[in-house]
């Protein structure tokens, strides 16, 4: 039991850290936000974000594709992150 | 379709595409003469990708002199093959060539049902906790190596992960809610299996390595729910449960044994202005139960303990990603605690002085270089501490290049 306490510690100092940082950041649909946003937000979570000129738009696609499936993304965030790379090409 | 009879296709969508250069449909022309051109054979979007890494390793407190204190111990190659089939079928396949060993990671076909439903099926990286499928890659995790893990040398030779590969099938998705979203993965796959000392008999460890092997008819059910809370998606949350059966079938005594398994996964990621830094928080912590069963101590005695092995690691990393220094934004620092607490009364569980089991813990201070997204130049200083107090302390160094 004591284990499970000492476990929880840290979980509920990160909930804390991150709702005390988030607090001044306006709350906005997911499915309001731009590709370039959703970019921002979601290609840096597990590892460095890539940048739209690292592969083509066709690779974007193959990529994008995985990203979804992998990392479990929405199909809209997906589709848009995958415009936003075409676009910048 | 004939070779020539492609052509022509091809040929004909290029000039139409052409010809319609000009007009405001142009997007959505190319994007049918591109669904034609997908469906030809040949023509499917693919992407070859991967990492090659070179490590080192030198044992910092080595008493016994003659043994060999440093050495370059590690490489490995892992070319990863993608295909996007059409746009609702996708297939992905990783070998990996690990000091000269290769292995089929994973090969998965997976279909899209539904905007919130793909289904997948073949050998698969278990959904279950964040860091098998998503931060252990060599070209994500940060470190040098992996966390203490229940594969780890120091361990008793047949505890293994369990939530390496699985072959099986799975459904996932995300799904968005309002300014949250959530996502889902559920998978079915052959299952675990109980270990045999040199007797035949189980020990009570239990090992998910028997990918192809079934040993009895009963299938491993699981699946993760992860939970990202704030509309920027810097903070994700996931509760993973899996269960199946053990014991050998027609095996009287351990058929029913069953392995429970769980975890809790969290991350954090946030560029702060203030310090011109982003920092990342990661962890997890899991659990397996096995079901009580008698094990042989000796020949003619038995005994039976509580067999609950728990381990988790936390981590914390700060790159100043924003400052002016072209070397230092490059720079990323890592902390990283991991522990792991196998059945304490179990003969296979590392004792303590007292003859009792205990808790192994491992601290790491590590450095990462970073030469661009995925490849990086990374050291690391690890003290693992054993039950009885003995210590390993090692540097670790670790090229990693994304291909
Ligand atoms: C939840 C974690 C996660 C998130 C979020 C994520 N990725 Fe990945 N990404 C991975 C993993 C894991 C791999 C490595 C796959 C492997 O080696 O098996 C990877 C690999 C890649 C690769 C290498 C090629 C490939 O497809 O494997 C690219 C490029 C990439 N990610 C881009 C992106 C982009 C763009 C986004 C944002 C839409 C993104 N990632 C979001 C986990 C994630």
């Amino acid at each position: 039991m004591k284990k499970i306490t000492l476990l929880f510690i840290p979980i509920a100092a990160v909930i804390s850290v991150a709702i005390t940082l988030n607090g001044c950041v306006a709350s906005q649909t997911v499915t309001a936000k731009s590709g370039t946003q959703l970019w921002g937000e979601n290609c840096g979570r597990c590892h460095n974000s890539p940048s739209s000129s690292d592969f083509s738009g066709a690779q974007w696609e193959v990529i994008g594709t995985h990203m979804k499936l992998r990392a479990n993304l929405t199909e809209d965030e997906t589709n848009k992150i995958i415009a936003f790379f075409k676009s910048a090409q | 379709m004939k070779t020539s009879s492609k052509y022509l296709v091809i040929a004909a969508l290029l000039l139409s595409s052409i010809a319609n250069k000009t007009t405001a449909q142009d997007s959505t022309q190319t994007e049918k003469n591109q669904k034609i051109l997908m469906a030809l054979p040949g023509n499917t979007k693919m992407l070859l990708t991967g990492v090659a890494w070179f490590g080192f390793h030198a044992n910092m407190n080595d008493t016994i002199k003659t043994n060999v204190k440093n050495s370059f111990n590690t490489y490995g190659f892992s070319p990863m093959f993608l295909w996007k089939l059409s746009d609702k079928m996708f297939f992905e396949s990783e070998i990996e060539i690990n000091n000269g060993e290769m292995e089929l990671e994973y090969a998965k076909i997976s279909y899209k049902l539904n905007k919130f439903m793909t289904v997948g099926a073949g050998r698969m990286l278990t959904p279950f906790g964040a860091y098998g499928e998503r931060w252990e890659p060599v070209h994500i995790e940060k470190f040098p190596n992996s966390h203490l893990r229940p594969n780890d040398d120091l361990l008793p030779d047949d505890t293994h992960l369990y939530w390496g590969a699985i072959m099986g099938i799975d459904v996932r998705g995300g799904i968005p809610l309002g300014s949250a979203k959530m996502n889902y993965s559920m998978f079915v796959s052959n299952g675990p299996l109980l270990s045999k000392d040199e007797n035949g008999r189980p020990t009570g460890v239990v090992q998910y390595e028997n990918l192809l092997d079934e040993n009895n008819n009963n299938k491993e059910v699981g699946g993760r729910i992860g939970i990202l809370p704030f509309s920027n998606s810097s903070l994700e949350i996931g509760f993973s449960g899996k269960h199946g059966l053990a014991g050998d079938i027609g095996d009287t005594v351990y058929e029913n044994i069953g392995a429970t398994a769980t975890a809790v996964d969290f991350s954090y990621l946030k560029s702060i202005e203030a310090i011109k830094s982003t920092i990342s928080f990661r962890g997890q912590y899991n659990t397996l139960t096995v079901d009580k069963a008698n094990y042989y101590l000796t020949d003619s005695t038995t005994y039976t303990f509580d067999n609950t092995m728990k381990n988790y690691y936390a981590q914390f990393s700060i790159r100043p990603s924003m400052a002016h220094g072209k070397c230092i934004k490059k720079t990323e620092l890592m902390f990283r605690y991991s522990s792991m607490a196998l059945p304490k009364d179990a003969i296979w569980c590392p004792k303590d002085k007292n003859g009792k089991g205990g808790i192994i813990t491992r601290m790491d201070i590590g450095l990462c270089y970073w030469l661009n997204w995925r490849s990086g130049l990374r050291f690391a200083y690890e003290i693992t501490t054993m039950p009885d107090g003995t210590k390993q302390n090692q540097l670790l160094a670790l090229l990693a290049v994304g291909l």
